[in-house]
């Protein structure tokens, strides 16, 4: 798979006795939405903060646009572009959404050391284009409003749509979504949806997840891949994945997949 | 806009007209004021904004204030140099010291940064040939312009006009990305490496800024004090620093300057109770951990502090 954006190569991640990731390989096609869905506990965190450089791997490699990333630094990853949320949000609490936004967009409107100490020429310019951008991102999520409330004063639903746009404050090519629709309603599903579509049409944005949402996962995804204690056991398309006897037993247990007449 | 010149006018104007109708002995006490302050800027930078903490400003104080003595008095380097050269060389010692961080955070850093201290304390007192040893060094006269100024009344002209410089580059940093970047970190590492941003770079950098301000301050210090004392650099005095900031408040420079006020002029107003003052100030230092973690800074007096505070750039909302 050459046009594979992000590409994971058998990889094995052990903590202490455990495999958490066993042999699992993974390719996500450019402007593709792919999924990686799976019990608890079967490793589906831990391949995201693999791909991110939170954790080491004990073998096999992770390539993004055809460049080995596996053992870098996490920072040089998100400057690569793969962007992430994270499963229970890490927002700056403290700061303003807006400013949540222009953290990622800084790199993008840079001056240096200098010029920040004096406000010297080229400040405001920078200060000012990176604001609007962020204002942009909120609207593109539904936070416009909010811009000035402190992160972490935000209910929940907008603090995971502000997550999101600082993500995308980075302008990532890939972008990695921990359990984006955990704890939201059916309605904040659905526009959660149609926000993702969006950005795969017009931006090309590729997008991988991790969810147990079965509304969101079934609904956008292209491919999805399922995981079990730390072993992919299907792929496939939305519908194969679903009518996997492998899935069902994974899911139900024996029994529950037997009941089904898998 | 009009309310933050008239602040400064009045600043500017306050600054010349003060001497002239201060003694001696509040001139000296201003000045003790602003350099203290510039040291314990130091430390709202490096753990009010970047979150890390450090024991390690009385350290940066006394390099500052034996780096320029003895660059003054063994090369005769006037002290309006060497007081900024050796602010540099320190604040690459705090960007090495910050590589710390790489590996240890929390209560951890904060030994580390004591340890740091302690030998730098101890370097002081066994190099005897430079530093004179636990006798301590006189530090020369600052000349200036063919000056040269010993009283509080000359070192006014010096100290407040440097302080109030830091001061607004630091301001102007906190209201910069670099600003934004720090504060990010404080609140979650990892979400700061996933935007991209090089924290420990950042730590180190912070650890730099707080090196440099402290040596600075040192280094006013020194030439008001006119003599180095080893025993004036231990723990204990980081500490102070340390308490300093948190009654003043670790959020805003304002703090800095608001914490030292408080803890130099507090014992001029309670003479009669001297040998209580470590009681006094333990009592005020638990008193606002508990009712108000972000110090003086954060009461009401704030609000019109702040209008010294340039608004972001084109916040409108």
């Amino acid at each position: 798979m050459t046009d594979a954006l992000l590409h994971v190569d058998n990889i094995t991640v052990r903590f202490g006795g455990i495999v958490a990731l066993d042999k699992v390989s993974l390719d996500v096609g450019r402007g593709s939405i792919q999924a990686v869905i799976g019990p608890n506990g079967a490793g589906k965190s831990t391949m995201l903060n693999v791909i991110t450089g939170l954790y080491a791997v004990d073998g096999g490699a992770v390539s993004f646009e055809g460049e080995r990333i596996d053992g870098r630094a996490p920072h040089t990853i998100g400057r690569l572009g793969i962007a992430r949320t994270f499963q229970n949000t890490e927002l700056f609490g403290e700061m303003s959404a807006i400013e949540n936004v222009m953290v990622g967009l800084d790199r993008h409107h840079p001056y240096n050391l200098a010029i920040g100490m004096s406000h010297g020429p080229g400040y405001r310019r920078s200060e000012i284009a990176a604001r609007r951008e962020a204002g942009d991102l909120l609207a593109l999520v539904g936070v416009a409003d909010d811009a000035a409330v402190a992160a972490a004063a935000l209910p929940f639903g907008k603090q995971r749509r502000l997550e999101l746009a600082r993500a995308l404050a980075t302008r990532p090519k890939l972008l990695l979504l921990d359990e984006p629709a955990a704890g939201l309603r059916a309605a904040e599903i659905e526009s959660l949806n149609l926000i993702l579509l969006n950005l795969r049409a017009e931006q090309g944005l590729t997008i991988l997840l991790i969810d147990h949402v079965m509304a969101l996962v079934m609904a956008i995804s292209d491919r999805i891949s399922v995981l079990n204690f730390g072993r992919k056991i299907a792929e496939g398309n939305p519908d194969t994945v679903r009518k996997s006897p492998e899935v069902i037993r994974a899911y139900l247990g024996e029994k529950g997949a037997h009941a089904l007449g898998a | 806009m009009i309310p933050r010149l008239a602040i400064y006018v009045a600043g500017i104007a306050g600054f010349f007209i003060a001497p002239h109708y201060l003694a001696e002995y509040h001139l000296f006490q201003i000045c003790l004021i602003a350099a203290t302050a510039l040291v314990v800027l130091g430390l709202v930078a490096v753990t009010g904004l970047a979150g890390q903490i450090s024991l390690a400003q009385s350290a940066f104080v006394g390099l500052g204030g034996y780096g320029s003595a003895i660059l003054a008095t063994s090369w005769g380097v006037p002290l309006w140099a060497s007081i900024p050269l050796t602010a540099f060389a320190v604040a690459f010692a705090g960007f090495v010291l910050g590589q710390l961080t790489l590996r240890i955070s929390g209560h951890y850093l904060a030994l580390a940064t004591m340890a740091f201290t302690a030998i730098v304390q101890l370097a002081f007192i066994h190099s005897d040939p430079v530093t004179g040893g636990a006798a301590g060094m006189p530090v020369p006269p600052f000349r200036i312009f063919g000056l040269t100024l010993t009283t509080g009344r000359h070192l006014y002209y010096v100290i407040l006009p440097a302080t109030a410089l830091l001061f607004l580059l630091v301001q102007n940093v906190m209201q910069s990305r670099f600003g934004r970047a720090l504060t990010a970190i404080r609140q979650s590492e990892t979400a700061a490496e996933a935007m991209g941003l090089n924290v420990l770079r950042y730590k180190a950098m912070a650890f730099a800024g707080s090196g440099f301000l402290g040596a600075v301050g040192g280094g006013l210090l020194a030439s008001l004090s006119t003599y180095l004392d080893p025993a004036q650099f231990g723990i204990t005095q980081s500490v102070y620093f340390l308490a300093v900031a948190v009654v003043g408040g670790m959020s805003s420079p304002f703090g800095a300057i608001i914490g030292s006020a408080m803890f130099i002029l507090i014992p001029d107003l309670l003479q009669s109770f001297q040998s209580y003052l470590g009681l006094v100030f333990a009592l005020l230092l638990l008193g606002f951990i508990v009712l108000r973690p972000n110090g003086l800074a954060s009461v009401r007096l704030s609000r019109y502090l702040n209008l010294l505070s340039p608004r972001p750039a084109g916040g409108r909302r």
